[in-house]
């Protein structure tokens, strides 16, 4: 019995738009079952089960609810593995990348909240346009090399949303 | 067991007789023991009527002293009376130093990290100490419910660390409990309200204890309780209020600050008193070595100050850890005493923009919300039939030290438990055949700056040039918040494992003589009753079988597998026969290892099942 794939797992068609509300009542339904709660009483064997059960449980709701990762999930079933880091070759992303870097550290010198708010407001219309570039762009088979480009955006933006959060932390001492 | 439970979650084998758990809120000032008795939970009384009690322990030569009376005898008898001792659970000596001067003990070091404390009756750590409370919250409730104890949820600071965890259940199993969860006690808070008071949505639990400081974001569904995120202190409590005016009256008073812990423990109280005549009245009036002064409110907020300050930066940190902006709360819930303190409430109110509740008691709120849970572990069904399911998350990052003494995260704070997670690492020298893995918790990057948990060795690596092996490190959190660490090198298969064992928790040595000396005058008692728990787990374990036989064996069982199980089923009912204690445990364990395939084919139909949206009975036919 192989690990089943994490669509499979909540009887979900494998693809990059999804129904997270959908998503979430699986998940807490099938939380109920493997949880180790049930089995507090039971012998040491079992709840050994319920816990890695509830845990590959946990890490599968984990990688579907983040669009970069469910992307990347995506990607890697339906082809090679993929490194987690690579040389991007994306040189006009790279400019963007590099220009909303050099925007956060003005942000964090001047440390401006309204403009951290302004900025994450940004970001995350960035984001959702790429998931949306994404969910285009993963129905048509062809263009699974354009996939993998935009899921390295993906990421990088979940990281850049990472770091904001930090300088929230930072600017809140 | 787990075999039978499949058939439906909180349904006991025996549903007439309803197992007896408590749920028991071990505090840093106070301590309760809460139970669900006719669908309703409740704190449970002592003779006197008492319901707190007082997390005091006074070691006379002879006997222990537990509550009202020990913390009254604090500052006549000082370094024999503990109090707090919750501070000091799973903390190192040089923890407790960095608490301050503050604390009337002799400590002195013990086989492990962790500090002994210097009494009439030798040292003592602080998990005994606290075992003495649990002992009397146990015999409190068994002697209220009439009947031994099937087990116990024990309710921790959602921010306690791995080491403060394992102390608390140490402490249990010295007291004799067995602990059938650690909760957190905000979210125990949060099942009390959610249950009781029927809330739903985003809710944030405000939790100022006597010694720790959680905050907890969940979201409420049906019975659901999701932790978001966790966040907290768990050194902040209304002992740091104290510690506060007692500083200012040191300074007024213009006495010296070098006191003996009785003069010491009368200025805590003093401190302590002012702080809650406060709560009610505008000014009071305090005296202290012939001092004589009047403290204000006003003063008193702006003594405390910097500490509610931190209490509020946590919380924005949960909420932004949530993932969620601070108007998205939809409910803000006071738990634990300090929150009486009218500027705390009032800064809650203000970060929040709402008014908190304070419908059920924060002293109690916590242990009640535990005794539902211990109640449902237990197996017993809930009278409304709404079934309960908990998904907490582990309050601090973990991770392994890297090259250069920097701290790689493994399982960053806020995933929900139980997670396993694996990460691969290789040799940097060639023909390396040992590798040190070393077990960190929190969130700073150099590892000086996080609390090291433990550390073990990888042995037996086959040599090979630098870079070539894959050794794979695995980090599983069970639903206690514990944390276990394994290593394997790929290649050659060479594993190494460790429960984490915390730096500052107590030695298996220490921990073996403790149980000893609990035991020591009950030895006869101890054998009659471990061969009674012998007898009742072997006779459970084949009920589950034989359940699951005739439920799933015919499906999901061959002819061979079968056969083996009913063999293994019949030696065990032998030892049973003869009252052979040990051959009893090691069949009833053959047993549970020869079903374990059997058990992990039902678990995953169930699974199916449900995601079909059938039951069980359905997929049979």
């Amino acid at each position: 019995m192989g690990t089943p794939c994490h669509f499979a797992l909540f009887d979900l068609k494998p693809g990059f738009r999804l129904d997270l509300e959908l998503l979430a009542s699986r998940y807490r339904e099938l939380a109920r079952h493997v949880h180790p709660d049930r089995f507090a009483d039971a012998s040491e064997r079992e709840q050994r089960v319920a816990l890695e059960q509830s845990a590959s449980l946990n890490e599968a709701y984990r990688t579907l609810k983040n669009p970069p990762q469910r992307a990347r999930y995506l990607l890697a079933l339906s082809g090679p593995e993929l490194p987690l880091e690579v040389t991007v070759q994306d040189p006009s992303f790279l400019l963007q990348q590099m220009q909303w870097r050099e925007e956060l550290e003005d942000l964090h010198d001047s440390a401006d909240l309204a403009g951290v708010a302004q900025f994450k407001r940004r970001l995350k219309v960035a984001q959702d346009e790429l998931n949306e570039s994404f969910a285009v762009c993963w129905d048509d088979a062809s263009r699974r090399e354009e996939a993998e480009r935009l899921m390295r955006r993906m990421q990088f933006l979940d990281k850049l949303s990472h770091e904001v959060r930090q300088l929230e932390e930072r600017l809140d001492d | 067991m787990a075999l039978l439970q499949i058939a439906e979650p909180g349904q006991s084998p025996q549903p007439h007789q309803r197992r007896l758990a408590v749920g028991i809120d071990l505090g840093t000032t106070n301590s309760l023991v809460a139970a669900v008795r006719s669908g309703l939970s409740e704190p449970l009384a002592d003779a006197a009527g008492q319901v707190i009690l007082p997390s005091a322990v006074r070691y006379h030569a002879d006997r222990v002293e537990v509550g009202e009376d020990a913390r009254a005898a604090a500052s006549g008898d000082p370094l024999n009376t503990v109090l707090s001792v919750k501070r000091l659970m799973g903390r190192g000596l040089a923890d407790v130093k960095q608490l301050g001067e503050q604390l009337p003990y002799r400590f002195v070091g013990g086989e492990s990290h962790m500090p002994f404390i210097e009494t009439v009756q030798g040292p003592k750590s602080p998990v005994e100490v606290s075992a003495e409370i649990l002992k009397v919250l146990r015999q409190r409730a068994e002697a209220t419910l009439g009947g031994e104890l099937v087990g116990a949820v024990i309710t921790v600071p959602a921010y306690f660390d791995d080491s403060q965890r394992q102390a608390t259940k140490d402490a249990a199993r010295l007291a004799g409990l067995n602990v059938l969860r650690l909760l957190n006690e905000p979210t125990a808070a949060a099942v009390a309200y959610g249950l009781d008071q029927h809330a739903e949505g985003v809710v944030a639990i405000y939790d100022l204890g006597g010694g720790t400081f959680d905050i907890s974001v969940l979201r409420l569904t049906g019975g659901v309780f999701e932790v978001l995120a966790t966040g907290g202190d768990s050194a902040l409590g209304g002992d740091d209020f104290d510690y506060a005016i007692a500083s200012w009256i040191v300074q007024q008073a213009g006495v010296s600050e070098d006191l003996d812990p009785g003069q010491q423990r009368l200025l805590l109280q003093t401190a302590c008193a002012a702080k809650e005549a406060l709560t009610n009245n505008a000014t009071t009036t305090l005296s202290y070595a012939g001092w004589q002064g009047v403290l204000s409110r006003e003063q008193l907020d702006a003594l405390i100050e910097p500490m509610v300050a931190r209490s509020l930066k946590a919380c924005r940190r949960a909420v932004r850890d949530a993932g969620i902006e601070l108007e998205e709360v939809e409910a803000v819930v006071m738990v634990g005493g300090s929150t009486r303190v009218p500027r705390v409430r009032q800064a809650v109110a203000e970060l929040f923009s709402r008014e908190p509740l304070a419908d059920i008691d924060p002293d109690q709120v916590v242990a009640i919300g535990a005794a539902i849970q211990a109640d449902a572990l237990a197996g017993n069904k809930r009278g409304d039939g709404e079934e309960l399911l908990l998904l907490d998350v582990i309050p601090l990052s973990l991770g392994l030290e890297t090259m250069g003494g920097l701290m790689e995260k493994v399982i960053p704070r806020n995933t929900t438990i139980p997670v396993a997670r694996a990460q691969d690492f290789t040799t940097y020298k060639d023909g390396q055949t040992a590798m040190m893995i070393h077990v960190l918790q929190g969130e700073r990057e150099l590892i000086s700056d996080c609390r090291s948990l433990a550390r073990f060795e990888l042995r037996g690596i086959p040599p090979m040039v630098a870079g070539a092996a894959k050794i794979r490190v695995t980090f599983q959190v069970d639903a206690d918040g514990l944390l276990s660490v394994s290593a394997l090198e790929l290649a050659s298969g060479v594993e190494a494992s460790i429960q984490v064992k915390p730096s500052y928790g107590l030695t298996d040595g220490e921990i073996a003589r403790m149980l000893q000396d609990s035991f020591k005058n009950a030895s006869d008692d101890k054998v009659a009753r471990v061969l009674r728990e012998q007898q009742v787990d072997a006779q459970r374990l084949l009920e589950a079988v034989e359940a699951a036989l005739l439920a799933d064996g015919e499906r999901l069982l061959d002819a061979d597998e079968r056969v083996a199980i009913e063999a293994q089923m019949q030696q065990l009912r032998d030892c049973m026969a003869a009252n052979d204690g040990l051959a009893i445990e090691q069949q009833t364990k053959r047993l549970t290892q020869i079903t374990d395939a059997f058990a992990a084919r039902r678990l995953d139909a169930t699974v199916k099942a449900s995601l079909a949206g059938r039951s069980l009975d359905e997929i049979e036919e």
